[in-house]
């Protein structure tokens, strides 16, 4: 695990720059239009959701922990409403209007708790670019009740000050590493440990989500796989003896073989023809 | 005859010679041509994702993400080249971002960050030295001599013996090698052995290209 490379990245962590983004699998939207991934993650806790798009109903019973998706969604302007398991879309107990989804990302939209407690829907975008072969991506979020955190991997902070809803990120050597949450600045554990599997070529993004106050602290994992990039090559023989080009000698001798096939025929015509 | 002129057809006699030996060493320095280029193009395709109809949704626990039962191949018997070797589990050179070869010729590696011989897609590529400056032939030696119908046996950590059928056998210069192809985790299970070949270059001590064999599940 290359901690250096951890603590780089994790300066720049970074908000979502989206207005807002919105799930629907229903809308009729042009065909031509540029389409996006977008998944959704529950991250209040103990509040079991039906989940409408555009007024229909899209996740029945969608449960906290759980992740939905990725659906391939055309870019547009979606109405999104969460509600108790059962109750009419007129009871929503969280609702967006004109949530636009931009063509050609991977999003993750996640309902969970702001720093102070209140229900919330916050859109990330996800960083799918691809990763270097051997690495894998780490994104970590912070949608809890809780004040800013510190991400330790191995006992050693990698992350710093992260506060809701924001993210730090790093491409790190694929692996398995032990993890746990921190209070910034401290050594007090708020989440973990956690033994981390970081795939080669994915990106796994955990969520921090549920409240410090109501301790019930914990993490939403979502994987992206396909990011993995070829070895820049294949060196595997450093001999020589299996090598098939033609050497330069050999277009030396065929060089050398013309020219004296050519003088001599030269020679041979003059004589013949009897001049000296 | 003159003495001038035996000289000037002895010459050219030798001229013959000389010409018709560089001809030859030149034809039969030729490599072989390219076999099933297109089949191994075709098993690269990308198998197509369900496309997202119907207002199922897919929902699953956002747990952390557990160790995937990868089964590494542990030995590759091939019968038509003479190879039997052990495999290795080898990733990235740090320092070059290229296959970590094993360094030991008798023996060959397989790229653990890819598919293992479980995998129902994409390539497990195992790679081998053709030769080495040090210790002489390698295990792939003989690589570029494998045709199609040839079959191989790669042993998994699981004790199994899974048999292929060689479909293709390629050479690219390694600047136009297109590499993704032969490491995707997509498109139909293939094993893909890779090794060096082409022209040497005794300055900088390697070879212009890869030899690539695609074999297919037999």
């Amino acid at each position: 695990m290359q901690l250096s490379i951890f603590r780089r990245v994790a300066a720049g962590s970074a908000v979502a720059a989206l207005t807002f983004v919105g799930v629907g699998a229903l809308t009729a939207t042009p065909a031509y239009a540029a389409t996006s991934k977008v998944s959704v993650v529950h991250g209040i806790p103990d509040t079991p959701v039906d989940v409408y798009v555009n007024g229909e109903k899209t996740l029945s019973d969608f449960k906290p922990g759980d992740v939905a998706g990725p659906l391939d969604l055309e870019e547009g302007e979606y109405d999104i409403a969460l509600t108790k398991p059962g109750e009419p879309v007129g009871s929503a107990i969280l609702e967006v209007e004109n949530a636009e989804v931009p063509g050609g990302a991977n999003i993750s939209i996640a309902a969970h708790l702001d720093a102070a407690g209140q229900p919330k829907i916050t859109p990330f975008v996800n960083d799918t670019a691809k990763v270097d072969a051997g690495k894998a991506r780490l994104i970590v979020r912070h949608t809890a009740a809780a004040p800013a955190v510190d991400v330790r991997a191995g006992g050693t902070p990698v992350f710093e000050g992260l506060t809701n809803p924001n993210e730090a990120k790093g491409d790190v050597d694929a692996g398995t590493v032990k993890a746990d949450v921190v209070l910034a600045g401290t050594d007090t554990v708020a989440i973990g440990p956690a033994d981390l599997n970081l795939k080669e070529g994915t990106a796994t993004i955990v969520y921090a989500i549920g409240s410090a106050e109501a301790n019930n602290l914990d993490i939403v994992a979502q994987t992206i796989s396909g990011l993995h990039s070829a070895p820049a090559g294949v060196p595997s023989g450093d001999g020589g003896q299996a090598g098939t080009g033609v050497g330069t000698w050999w277009y030396v001798l065929a060089g050398a073989g013309a020219l004296l096939l050519v003088g001599g025929g030269a020679r041979v015509a003059t004589a013949r023809t009897g001049r000296k | 005859m003159t003495v001038r002129n035996r000289g000037a057809l002895a010459a050219m006699a030798v001229g013959a010679a000389a010409l018709t030996v560089a001809v030859l060493v030149a034809c039969g320095s030729q490599p072989a041509e390219d076999v099933g280029a297109e089949q191994a193009a075709d098993l690269a395709s990308a198998t197509p994702s369900p496309t997202a109809g119907g207002p199922s949704v897919p929902v699953t626990r956002g747990e952390l993400p557990s160790g995937a039962e990868t089964v590494p191949p542990t030995r590759l018997v091939i019968p038509a080249i003479d190879v039997t070797a052990t495999v290795n589990a080898v990733g990235i050179n740090q320092k070059t971002d290229e296959f970590e070869v094993p360094p030991s010729v008798d023996q060959i590696g397989w790229y653990r960050y890819g598919p293992g011989l479980e995998a129902d897609t994409g390539s497990v590529v195992i790679a081998g030295h053709v030769d080495s400056a040090t210790q002489g032939k390698g295990a792939f030696w003989r690589l570029r001599d494998l045709d199609q119908g040839d079959t191989l046996t790669a042993t998994g950590s699981d004790g199994k013996e899974r048999r292929y059928r060689v479909v293709a056998r390629e050479e690219y210069q390694k600047t136009k090698i297109p590499l993704e192809r032969y490491f995707a985790r997509d498109g139909k299970p293939r094993l893909t052995l890779i090794t060096c070949g082409g022209p040497f270059d005794a300055e900088a001590r390697r070879y212009r290209d890869n030899i690539v064999v695609t074999a297919v599940p037999a």
